[in-house]
């Protein structure tokens, strides 16, 4: 299934990637010619045959044999010209995004190496299809437990959709006919098994050794733009309120009011004006110290 | 991390760079005045000189001195040795001009605020530059005019000069960077008058009972017994103890902010007190001036007797409160009309001589100040053949530039079309 190229129609021509294997135009005819790849089925066409068969929804796969349903969204260009490793590079991917622990994280070198011995093991599982249901069974159990141990928004684990799992059957919303020539009648009823890996999410599939306990970030301090300095008055208490007759026009002035301007920052202004300098004595000459800063 | 009031006063270019005790103030102003003096001899030595090369041209020299001098500035007679202002002399100047400045400040109805900072921009500018050199005249409304600008009070040039008699808009800028460069580029200044209300504020919320006072410092009365001891307050120093009731209280020290505020506006703003003391000292001896006992028994509850600050600041606030007393603008009850008057009389005499005086001994290479700001300017043609070498140069460089242009783009097409025409 993974090398569409061999078992394609177009290999008894010389060369691969000449000739789209769905509607048989050629690049001889063609300049511009793109071919395309699903990551489903990893099976090329050309541009226009995907725009053809999936600018109206999701369809099957038109090569013979495959029964993939396809989205138009994820086709993309191959990057490898070899299109296992463009599968073994998007499982690793995968693989790579949940088990993301580092040497730090491990009490000891020996566990790392155990830790990633572990992670080849399983991304090999998953390359070569060696008990593909199991291994992604541990992925998704292990992928909860992080998530449920860090409480963040972790981004959700896909399952492989090149590989049999029961949770790779898409749902075709485009028509009853197509879903019945799909030929999966369970439709939009939501999958048991996903279900029952929800409820395994307490119990957590893979334990490294000495792996170090998640430490969450300490939570960032609210931003002070004055670095912590703070003017700690000696001489004064500002109250709230002043009863002096000059001062009710100001108070009462909807100029002032509407503004949003606050009374008691004139009075703490004008206290701190009134006793900044009651302490310092010129006649003492500078702090010399102070004046350095500056 | 705690900043006290008298941290941020510390940190204050008031206190950094304009702060001297008195002996440095009068050493600054001496080494202003030896210095501008020394100039003013050399730059009349050299101009004697010049005109005794032209004695056989003297239309010419004539003509030449009026365009140099400007109009109001004849050169010492010539067989005499100038005769500079003694440091004295320059002090008892700016402090006349000083006077003159607020006038004017209050003549074009400016807040108090942007007189006073026009003020004291006037006397930080002349502890650094003698009379002798640059016009106090003109540094004056330039001042008020910087301080307008620095105090957030907008005031255009066209029409700030247009409200001035003879004066263009390019008299009132030419000594800007002067005056600029003179303050250091410090264009804050510290007044006293919101310090002073904040004062009241506290002083009246005393008088009603409500006050809340300092947690760490000492007090020996609670809000309730300061307000019994503010009514029970003699009503001159030394005087019997009296029983006012708390409208009268209240009256009383609204009088004497009204007297500290006069003080303010005036005597502080003429004497180096800006200098001297900081702006707390300042509107506090100002209110010691006013009412005396009231100011000490406010200062009790803020620095209590046991302080050990307490015996010097009351040191300092007297010598202050000497100095703003010491002006002719503020008259106690003591003196009588006439005395002042015949005071006032003198001192206009006196003035007068010193103008004429200053009027002598200007310092001929500083009188047009609107020439020598555009001679700095660029593109100043002013001295003729220096001028007209360097426009040859830049025009050089300005066809060269162009041809280097004309080589990696092609020539304009304008300029091919012209070549064609032609």
């Amino acid at each position: 299934m993974s090398k569409p190229a061999a078992r394609g129609p177009s290999n008894a021509n010389s060369k691969d990637g000449e000739i789209c294997p769905v509607c048989k135009s050629s690049r001889y005819l063609n300049k511009h010619m793109k071919f395309l790849i699903n990551p489903e089925c990893y099976h090329k066409m050309c541009e226009s045959c995907v725009d053809r068969i999936f600018s109206h929804g999701p369809a099957p796969c038109p090569i013979a044999g495959c029964k993939r349903t396809l989205r138009k969204v994820k086709f993309r260009e191959q990057r490898f010209e070899d299109l296992k490793v463009e599968r073994e590079v998007d499982i690793r991917r995968r693989v790579a995004a949940v088990f993301d622990k580092t040497e730090d994280d491990f009490e000891t070198l020996r566990d790392y190496n155990d830790y990633l011995e572990t992670v080849e093991e399983i991304t090999w599982n998953l390359i070569l299809k060696i008990d593909v249901e199991a291994t992604e069974k541990k992925l998704r159990q292990y992928e909860a437990a992080q998530k449920a141990e860090r409480n963040i928004q972790a981004q959700t684990y896909q399952p492989d959709p090149s590989l049999p799992s029961d949770t790779a059957q898409v749902v075709l919303k485009k028509s009853a006919a197509q879903r019945r020539a799909q030929g999966n009648p369970t439709g939009n009823t939501p999958d048991p098994a996903s279900g029952a890996g929800n409820g395994q999410q307490t119990e957590p599939g893979l334990r490294f050794k000495g792996l170090k306990k998640y430490v969450p970030p300490p939570p960032e301090a609210p931003f002070d733009p004055f670095d912590g300095w703070a003017i700690e008055p000696q001489y004064y208490v500002t109250q709230n309120d002043y009863d002096v007759e000059w001062l009710t026009r100001a108070i009462n002035d909807p100029l002032h009011i509407g503004g949003g301007y606050d009374m008691r920052d004139f009075y703490s202004w004008a206290l701190c004006d009134a006793f900044s300098g009651f302490g310092v004595f010129v006649e003492d000459g500078k702090d010399v110290e102070m004046a350095d800063v500056f | 991390m705690k900043l006290t009031e008298d941290d941020i006063y510390r940190r204050s270019t008031q206190y950094l760079h304009w702060s001297f005790t008195a002996a440095q103030l009068a050493a600054q102003r001496l080494k202003t005045n030896i210095q501008a003096a020394e100039r003013v001899k050399a730059a009349v030595a050299r101009q004697r000189a010049a005109r005794a090369l032209k004695t056989e041209t003297p239309n010419a020299s004539g003509s030449e001195n009026a365009s140099q001098n400007g109009a109001n500035t004849p050169l010492p007679p010539p067989d005499r040795e100038v005769d500079c202002l003694t440091m004295a002399e320059e002090k008892r100047l700016v402090d006349n001009f000083c006077e003159k400045a607020l006038e004017l400040g209050d003549f074009l109805k400016l807040p108090i605020e942007v007189t006073a900072t026009g003020v004291q921009f006037m006397r930080r500018f002349y502890l650094l530059n003698s009379p002798m050199t640059y016009e106090p005249n003109q540094i004056s409304r330039t001042a008020i005019f910087i301080a307008s600008k620095a105090e957030g009070h907008h005031l255009p040039v066209a029409h700030y000069a247009a409200s001035l008699p003879k004066t263009k808009p390019e008299d009132i800028l030419a000594p800007e960077y002067l005056i600029t460069q003179a303050l250091r580029f410090h264009y804050e200044v510290r007044h006293p008058f919101r310090g002073l209300k904040g004062g009241h504020l506290e002083m009246m919320a005393m008088a009603a009972g409500k006050a809340t006072l300092p947690p760490n410092i000492p007090q020996d009365r609670d809000p309730r017994a300061l307000q019994q001891a503010m009514l029970e307050l003699p009503r001159r120093p030394g005087g019997p103890a009296s029983a006012m009731s708390e409208k009268e209280l209240e009256k009383r020290i609204t009088e004497a902010y009204g007297f500290a505020s006069h003080i303010l506006k005036n005597a502080a703003l003429l004497t180096d007190a800006y200098f001297l003391y900081t702006p707390s000292h300042i509107w506090l001896s100002a209110h010691l001036l006013a009412d005396e006992p009231l100011t000490l028994l406010y200062l009790s509850t803020k620095c209590p007797p046991s302080n050990p600050m307490h015996a010097k600041l009351l040191t300092t606030l007297r010598s202050c409160a000497a100095l703003l007393s010491s002006h002719h603008s503020f008259h106690p009850a003591s003196q009588t009309e006439e005395e002042k008057a015949a005071r006032d009389k003198k001192d206009q005499v006196e003035l007068k001589a010193l103008m004429k005086k200053l009027r002598l001994c200007r310092d001929p290479d500083k009188t047009n100040l609107v020439k020598l700001n555009q001679a700095q300017k660029r593109d100043a043609v002013e001295n003729g053949e220096l001028e007209e070498n360097k426009r040859k140069k830049r025009k050089i460089a300005r066809e060269q530039y162009e041809k280097e242009a004309d080589d990696f783009f092609g020539p304009s097409l304008s300029k091919k079309e012209n070549e064609n025409a032609s």
